[in-house]
C-alpha cells in the first residue's frame, strides 16, 4: 500500500542494506517498520532522544533524519547493542542499577552513553551530561541512569585495552 | 515541509547547479533540522550539501575557517587558541540536534531563536558565499535581513570566518534560557577590543527577545574610551532599549525580558572583560 | 526487635532484587503496543476542534470516505450517542457522565471532531483536511472566575449529563462537585488564635508527559471479538467503559496492557480506545492509533489547576486552632477525577497536623480548557501547595522553626483525624487511626543530609545569588478504602516455578516484580521462580489497576493472600509425600520439611507429584483483597536553591527527599519511584506551564517549549528511604509512588522565602514572578 519512490542504502548494525523509502520518510518509520522496533517513538519533534541511534559514530534524533539522509552511513541501533547472554556493559549497569523502569527512553538512552564512550576519553561529569541532555526520562529522575552510566565509564576508563578488543569482535 | 526528492551532489558547482535549476522548488539540506520548522505543503527537493567537504574547522592565518556544513558539536568540541565559539554552541538545543544541525543551517535562514547569528555578528565574521566563486560578507551585511535572500539564485553558503581573537581582545556570551536545552529568551554577545586599560571599540549583539538578531549600537557607543568596570558595563547597558524594542516570551512580559537583557548585556560584558584578563576556557 | 526492623529477616521483600522485565527493555525487545502493530493496520488520526466552544451546525464528510486509502470515518452522524464518563475509577464512577464518542458541540480546542481510519498516516491526514465543519462559535469560558459567574455559558447543556452516584452536580452552573466537612468549630477556632492568615494560592495546569505517547490498538480476533492492546493503567476499567460506549457486551472485549511507557496518571482515562475499537469493528482491520506529542499536551489529560484559599489560626505555642481550606478545580471541558481530585487535596493533606477546627470546601468547575485527569498526587499535591507554605509563614509569624512548628504539630502513630472519615473518594470515608508513621525520623535525618542547622535567616543574606533552604512535610494515601478491589492467581509447574496472574497494572513502576516479591516471600521461594503476567481481561483476575498508591498495598495483599492459598495446597501435598501431618511440616527455600529437616521434599517435586503421579490437581492460589484502611506514606522534603536576584532565575543545588513508605518491598525501586517523582515535581515547581492564546489554544504543546528537565537539568536528588512497619500491608509495606511530587513546590517556595525574603504565592515560579516577589520584599 505504501508507495517507495526511492532507495536508500547504508550499514546497518554492521551489514550492508538497501530500503525502498521515499525522500520524505523518517529514519525512524523506516527503522520501525523494517523490524527494528526497539527505537522509540517519542515525540517526533526531535525533543524527547527515545528514538536515538548513532549514525557514523553520533547519536541522532531517527525521527528528524530522512531516512535518505542516511546513504552511505553506518547506522546502529539498539539491537546491535546486547543480548540477554551478552549485554553490553551500560545495559548491564542500568539494570543492575535500577535505571530502568518503563523503560522508554531507554533504549535511546543506551545509544547516547554508547557514542559519548565512542567519542571521548577521560569523560567529566559535564562532559557526559552534554552528551546525554537530549534523552529526556519521566520516570528516574535520572539518579539511577546516571549512576550507571558514571560506573559504566569509570569502568572502561580503567580498563581500556579490554574495551578495544570488545569493541573489535562487535560489528 | 515536504520533501518530494533527494538530490546529492558531488560539488559545491552541481549543487549549485541543481538550486538554480530548481529555483524555489529546490531546497539545500544539511542536518535538516531546520525543515521541521518549515510549514508548507509545497513539495521540495532536498539537496544534501553535506557531502561536499563542508565539514571542517581550520585555522588560517588571523582568521577561523569553518566549513558550512559544520555540525555544532564539532564546534563545541574544537579548541583552538583563544576560541570562544563552544561557549554557545554547548547551549544550543540538545546534543542529538547538535550533532546534525549546522553552523550554515543556523545562519542561512535566521529563526527569531537563533543563537549563532549574535555571536557572529559581535565577533564581525565573515560569512563566504559560494556563487560560481566565492566572496566573502561582513556580519554586519549579512544579518542586515534574512539571509535567505542571499541564496535564492542557487548560491550557497561556504563557510564562515571568524576572527582569532587577540590578548587584548575579549569576547562573552550570555544564552538565558529556561533550562539548558531550551530555546534562549535572551542572547547576548560581547566583543570588547582593549587598549591600555580603556575599551578602544566595542561589538555587542542581541537576540531571541527580539524579531530579528541586531547590534546594540547605543551600549557600544556608550563603552568606547570607558574602563571596563562594572559600572561601564551597567550604564551602558541600560541603553539596550534604544536599539532594541523587547518581545515577550514564555509567558513573561516584554518589561521583563528587557530587564533581563540588560542584565545579560552586563553578565555578557563582565565574561569578555574576564576573557580579555586572561580566561581561555 | 523494633517495629520498624520487622522487615529485616525477610528474604524477598525489603530487597532490592532486579527488576525482572528490566533487561527485555534495555535491549530494545518488543515490548509497548506499537511494536505488535500487525502489517496491515490501519492509521487512524483525528481531527481536533479549533474551538474552545461551539456548536457543529453542519458535516461533510463524504469526500473523505472517498479519498484514497480511506476506510473508515467516523464522526457524531454515524456512532451511538452513549454518555460516559472517559475516567478510569470503580464503578459506578464518582464522576459525570459527560462525553461522547463524538458529540454534535466541542468543548475545548483539542476536543474531538472526526475520525479517520486509513492505509497510511498521509492519507488518514489529507482525508481530515477534506471534511467539512460548520461551527457556530459560542462563548468560551477559560477561568474559574467565568465559570462560576450567574448567566455564564453552560458548557454542559446536553440532557444527558449526569452522576450516576447521588453527589452534588450542577451542569447548568458549569459545577461539576461540591463536597464540604468541618470538624470542630473553624470559626471557634480562629477566635482562639493569637495570629490568623488568610491566603490565596494559584497552582497551575501540568502534563505527565510519559516518554511514551498515548497509543492504543484494537483489532477482531479470528472468534469474532474485539483485542484492544492497550498503553493504559486500568485495563479492567477500560474493557468495562469501551463496551458502554460501543453498546456491546463486555464478553466481546479483551484488553491486553503490553509494557507501558509511562503513565503517572494520564493513562487512567479511556481516551482512545473506544474509538480504535470501533474502526476495528467497522473495518475488520487492525487499527493503530498514537498520539503525537502536540496531541499528548493539548488533548491528553492534565492536572487540574487549582485556586486555594487557606485561613488558619495558630497560637504563640504553636498550637494550631483553626484551619479552613478552600479549593476549587478548574476540571476544564470534562469532569472526570474534578470531585476525587478536589477531595482528596482535603483528605491526603488535612490529616497531617494536629488541629481541633478544620473546614473544608471544595468544588470543581467545568471551563473550555484542557480537561484535568488523574495525576500523581491526585490534588494533594496543589494542596500541599499552600499548607506548607503558609507553615513557614505561620511558625516565622510565631518565631518558631519552621521545622520545629511541624514537629510539634504532625500526626503521631496511634492518632487518628476526623478527615478520614469525613472526605472519602465520591462518598464517606472510613474512620481510620495511623498505625505506621516514621515521619519524626524522616525530618530528622532529612534535616541532617540538607544541613538544616547551619539555615540562615534571608534577612542576612546579601549579594546577588542568594542560597536557601526550605522544607515541607506530606502525606498520601495508599489505596481507596473499601472501593478498590484487587486479585490474583498463583499456580505452580513442574520445576517448581509460578505462574503469577494478577489484575494490577505495572505502567513502568516495577509493581510486577514487587508483587513477585510478595509472592516468593509468602511461599519461602526466590523471586527468580516467579513468571508474572499482569493485567489482561481474558487471562488474569480483575484489578481496579494502577491509581491511588493502591497497587503495593492493595494488589500486593491478594498476591500475599493468593500465594499463603498455594502454600497451603503445598505443604498439603508435601506432608502427604513424606507421610507426615500437616502440622508437622513447613516451607523452608522451596522445600517442604519437618522440623529437624530431616525430611524434606522440593516444590519441584511436590508439583510433579501433584500433577502427575496420585490425587492429582493443580496447585493453585487465588484471592481477593479490598482494604479498610488507606495508611498514608508520609515524607520530609528538604531543597536547597539558589536565586539569581537580578534576573529572579532559581536554580535547585540539592534536593533530600526522605520517605517512609512502611517496608520498602524493593528499596532500589522505592528510590526510583521517589527520584523520579521528585524530580516530576521539581520542574512543575519551576519551568513546566500551559501557555494559552486568547483563543484557548494551548502554545507550548511540545518538549522544547514545555520545559521538563534533562540529566543536564538535574539537580542531586537524595531519596532516604525511612523505615516504618505497616501492619495492614504485606510484609508491612504502604504505598509510596504519589506522595514524593508533593513536595517540591512548596519546598522550593519556602527555601526561596529563605533565599530572599520573597513569598510566592502562585508557581511555576517563572523569573518574571520570582523577580516581581523580590522587587516587593520589605526589609
Amino acid at each position: 500500500m505504501k508507495t517507495h519512490t526511492c532507495s536508500v542504502s547504508f550499514t546497518l548494525n554492521g551489514e550492508k542494506k538497501t530500503f525502498a523509502t521515499r525522500p520524505d520518510e523518517k529514519l525512524l518509520d523506516l527503522l520501525r517498520r523494517e523490524g527494528y522496533k526497539g527505537t522509540k517513538y517519542g515525540c517526533g519533534q526531535g525533543t524527547c532522544g527515545a528514538c536515538t541511534v548513532i549514525m557514523d559514530g553520533r547519536a541522532v534524533y531517527a525521527c528528524l533524519l530522512y531516512a535518505m539522509q542516511a546513504e552511505g552511513r553506518k547506522v546502529r541501533t539498539i539491537e546491535s547493542m546486547g543480548t540477554y547472554d551478552k549485554p553490553a556493559p551500560i545495559q548491564q549497569e542500568l539494570v543492575a542499577a535500577g535505571a530502568v523502569q518503563c523503560g522508554y527512553c531507554i533504549p535511546g538512552i543506551i545509544m547516547s552513553a554508547t557514542a559519548l564512550m565512542e567519542a571521548e576519553k577521560d569523560i567529566s561529569d559535564e562532559t557526559a551530561k552534554e552528551y546525554m541532555d537530549g534523552n529526556l526520562c519521566r520516570c528516574t529522575g535520572y539518579e539511577k541512569i546516571w549512576v550507571a552510566l558514571r560506573k559504566t565509564l569509570d569502568r572502561a576508563a580503567a580498563e581500556p585495552k579490554k574495551k578495544a578488543s570488545a569493541k573489535g569482535g562487535k560489528k | 515541509m515536504k520533501l518530494c526528492e533527494f538530490i546529492r551532489p558531488e560539488s559545491l558547482a552541481q549543487a549549485r547547479a541543481s538550486l538554480r535549476k530548481l529555483g524555489p522548488k529546490g531546497m539545500p539540506l544539511a542536518g535538516g533540522t531546520a525543515l521541521h520548522f518549515m510549514p508548507g505543503k509545497t513539495p521540495v527537493s532536498a539537496v544534501d550539501v553535506t557531502r561536499l567537504g563542508l565539514s571542517y574547522i581550520r585555522q588560517k592565518g588571523n582568521y577561523f575557517e569553518i566549513g558550512a556544513a559544520t555540525p555544532l558539536s564539532d564546534i563545541q568540541r574544537y579548541r583552538g587558541p583563544r576560541w570562544a565559539m563552544h561557549e554557545i554552541c554547548r547551549r544550543i538545543s540538545t546534543h542529538q540536534i547538535r550533532n546534525v544541525s549546522t553552523i550554515g543551517g543556523n545562519i542561512c535562514r535566521v529563526f527569531p531563536w537563533a543563537d549563532l547569528p549574535v555571536v557572529l555578528l559581535a565577533m564581525d565574521a565573515k560569512m563566504v558565499i559560494y556563487s560560481g566563486k566565492t566572496k566573502e560578507m561582513g556580519a554586519d551585511e549579512y544579518f542586515s535581513s534574512q539571509p535567505a535572500r542571499l541564496f535564492r539564485g542557487g548560491d550557497l553558503l561556504a563557510a564562515v570566518k571568524i576572527p582569532v581573537l587577540k590578548a587584548h581582545h575579549g569576547f562573552g556570551s550570555v544564552k538565558a534560557a529556561r533550562n539548558a536545552a531550551a530555546f534562549s529568551m535572551v542572547t547576548i554577545a560581547a566583543l570588547l577590543e582593549l587598549d591600555g586599560g580603556v575599551i578602544k571599540s566595542a561589538r555587542v549583539a542581541a537576540g531571541s527577545a527580539i524579531p530579528f538578531p541586531k547590534r546594540l549600537r547605543a551600549v557600544e557607543a556608550a563603552l568606547v574610551g570607558k574602563a571596563p568596570a562594572a559600572e561601564t558595563f551597567r550604564a551602558a547597558a541600560s541603553l539596550a532599549n534604544n536599539d532594541a524594542k523587547w518581545c515577550k516570551q514564555e509567558g513573561m512580559s516584554a518589561e521583563y525580558v528587557a530587564n533581563l537583557a540588560e542584565v545579560s548585556i552586563v553578565d555578557a560584558l563582565e565574561r569578555a572583560a574576564e576573557f580579555a584578563r586572561g580566561r581561555t576556557a | 526487635m523494633k517495629r520498624h526492623e520487622l522487615a529485616k529477616n525477610l528474604k524477598q521483600v525489603n530487597t532490592s532484587v532486579t527488576k525482572i522485565d528490566a533487561m527485555q527493555l534495555a535491549l530494545g525487545k518488543d515490548s509497548y503496543v506499537a511494536d505488535f502493530l500487525p502489517k496491515d493496520a490501519l492509521v487512524i488520526k483525528m481531527l481536533w476542534s479549533p474551538h474552545a466552544h461551539a456548536r457543529i451546525k453542519k458535516m461533510d464528510v463524504s469526500k473523505a470516505e472517498k479519498m484514497p486509502g480511506v476506510k473508515c470515518v467516523l464522526w457524531h452522524g454515524n456512532v451511538p450517542r452513549i454518555v460516559h464518563c472517559t475516567a478510569g475509577q470503580g464503578f459506578p464512577e464518582p464522576s459525570p457522565y459527560d462525553t461522547f464518542m463524538f458529540d454534535n458541540k466541542v468543548r475545548f480546542v483539542g476536543d474531538r471532531v472526526a475520525a479517520v481510519a486509513a492505509e497510511t498516516e498521509e492519507q488518514a491526514l489529507a482525508a481530515l483536511e477534506a471534511i467539512k465543519v460548520e461551527y457556530e462559535v459560542l462563548k468560551p469560558v477559560f477561568t474559574l472566575d467565568e465559570a462560576m459567574a450567574p448567566g455564564a455559558p453552560v458548557i454542559h447543556d446536553e440532557p444527558e449529563a449526569h452522576v450516576p452516584i447521588p453527589i452534588v452536580y450542577e451542569p447548568k452552573k458549569n459545577l461539576v462537585a461540591h463536597v464540604a466537612c468541618e470538624a470542630g468549630s473553624f470559626k471557634k477556632g480562629m477566635a482562639e488564635a493569637d495570629f490568623t492568615f488568610d491566603e490565596m494560592y494559584e497552582t497551575p495546569y501540568a502534563q505527565h508527559c510519559p516518554i511514551e505517547p498515548y497509543t492504543s490498538m484494537a483489532q477482531m480476533t479470528p472468534a469474532g471479538r474485539i483485542l484492544i492492546t492497550t498503553s493504559t493503567q486500568v485495563p479492567f476499567h477500560c474493557r468495562r467503559i469501551v463496551a458502554r460506549t460501543l453498546g456491546i457486551p463486555v464478553q466481546k472485549i479483551r484488553v491486553v496492557k503490553p509494557r507501558i511507557g509511562g503513565g503517572f496518571g494520564c493513562k487512567q482515562e479511556i481516551l482512545l480506545e473506544d474509538v480504535t475499537a470501533m474502526f476495528a469493528l467497522r473495518t475488520g482491520r487492525p487499527c493503530l492509533w498514537r498520539f503525537d506529542r502536540e496531541e499528548t499536551f493539548r488533548t491528553g489529560r492534565t492536572r487540574h489547576p487549582f485556586r486555594i484559599r487557606l485561613r488558619t489560626g495558630v497560637k504563640k505555642d504553636g498550637t494550631i486552632t483553626a484551619i479552613g481550606l478552600e479549593c476549587i478545580n478548574n476540571t476544564g471541558a470534562y469532569g472526570g477525577h474534578g470531585l476525587t481530585v478536589v477531595s482528596c487535596s482535603g483528605g491526603k493533606t488535612l490529616p497531617l497536623y494536629h488541629c481541633d477546627n478544620i473546614l473544608f470546601d471544595g468544588k470543581s468547575y467545568y471551563t473550555n480548557l484542557p480537561v484535568g485527569g488523574a495525576y500523581r498526587g491526585f490534588g494533594a499535591t496543589q494542596a500541599f501547595f499552600a499548607i506548607e507554605s503558609l507553615m513557614d509563614h505561620m511558625a516565622e509569624a510565631i518565631g518558631m522553626d519552621p521545622m520545629k512548628f511541624r514537629q510539634i504539630n504532625h500526626i503521631r502513630p496511634g492518632e487518628g483525624s476526623p478527615i478520614f472519615q469525613a472526605l472519602g473518594e465520591g462518598r464517606e470515608g472510613l474512620p481510620m487511626t495511623v498505625g505506621s508513621n516514621a515521619l519524626a525520623e524522616c525530618i530528622v535525618q532529612g534535616a541532617e543530609a540538607a544541613g538544616w542547622e547551619g539555615r540562615q535567616d534571608w534577612r542576612k543574606k546579601t549579594g546577588r545569588y542568594r542560597r536557601g533552604i526550605g522544607m515541607c512535610c506530606l502525606m498520601q494515601g495508599s489505596s481507596i478504602p473499601d472501593i478498590d478491589m484487587g486479585a490474583a492467581t498463583i499456580k505452580i509447574n513442574e520445576d517448581g516455578s509460578f505462574n503469577l496472574n494478577v489484575g494490577a497494572t505495572d505502567l513502568g513502576t516495577g509493581s510486577d516484580t514487587v508483587l513477585a516479591q510478595i509472592a516468593a516471600e509468602e511461599l519461602e521461594t526466590t523471586t527468580d521462580k516467579m513468571i508474572v503476567y499482569s493485567s489482561d481481561t481474558d487471562m488474569t483476575p480483575f484489578d481496579v489497576g494502577a491509581y491511588a498508591s493502591s497497587t503495593t498495598y492493595l494488589s500486593g495483599e491478594a498476591v500475599r493472600k493468593a500465594a499463603a492459598d498455594a502454600k497451603r495446597q503445598i505443604l498439603a501435598t508435601g506432608a502427604e509425600m513424606l507421610g507426615l501431618k500437616v502440622e508437622e511440616v513447613h516451607c523452608e527455600d522451596a522445600h517442604v520439611l519437618n522440623a529437624d529437616g530431616s525430611k524434606k521434599v522440593s516444590y519441584s517435586d511436590i508439583a510433579n507429584y501433584s500433577l502427575y503421579q496420585k490425587n492429582q490437581y493443580q496447585i493453585i492460589g487465588t484471592a481477593s483483597h479490598i482494604t479498610k484502611k488507606s495508611p498514608p506514606p508520609f515524607a520530609a522534603h528538604f531543597a536547597e536553591v539558589e536565586v539569581d536576584t537580578l534576573t529572579g532565575f532559581v536554580k535547585v543545588l540539592n534536593y533530600v527527599s526522605t520517605i517512609d513508605c512502611g517496608t520498602a518491598v524493593n528499596p532500589t525501586l522505592c528510590e526510583g519511584q521517589t527520584e523520579g517523582g521528585t524530580l516530576n515535581g521539581i520542574s512543575y515547581a519551576l519551568t513546566e506551564q500551559y501557555l494559552f492564546d486568547e483563543k484557548g489554544k494551548m502554545q507550548n504543546a511540545s518538549f522544547a517549549d514545555y520545559h521538563i528537565y534533562s540529566m543536564r537539568d538535574r539537580p542531586p536528588i537524595k531519596a532516604i528511604l525511612v523505615p516504618s512497619y505497616e501492619d495492614t500491608g504485606p510484609f508491612g509495606a504502604k504505598s509510596v509512588s504519589e506522595i514524593c511530587i508533593n513536595g517540591p513546590a512548596p519546598a522550593i517556595g519556602n527555601a526561596i522565602y529563605n533565599a530572599t525574603g520573597a513569598r510566592l504565592n502562585e508557581f511555576p515560579f517563572t523569573p518574571e514572578k520570582v523577580l516581581a516577589a523580590i522587587k516587593a520584599v520589605k526589609k
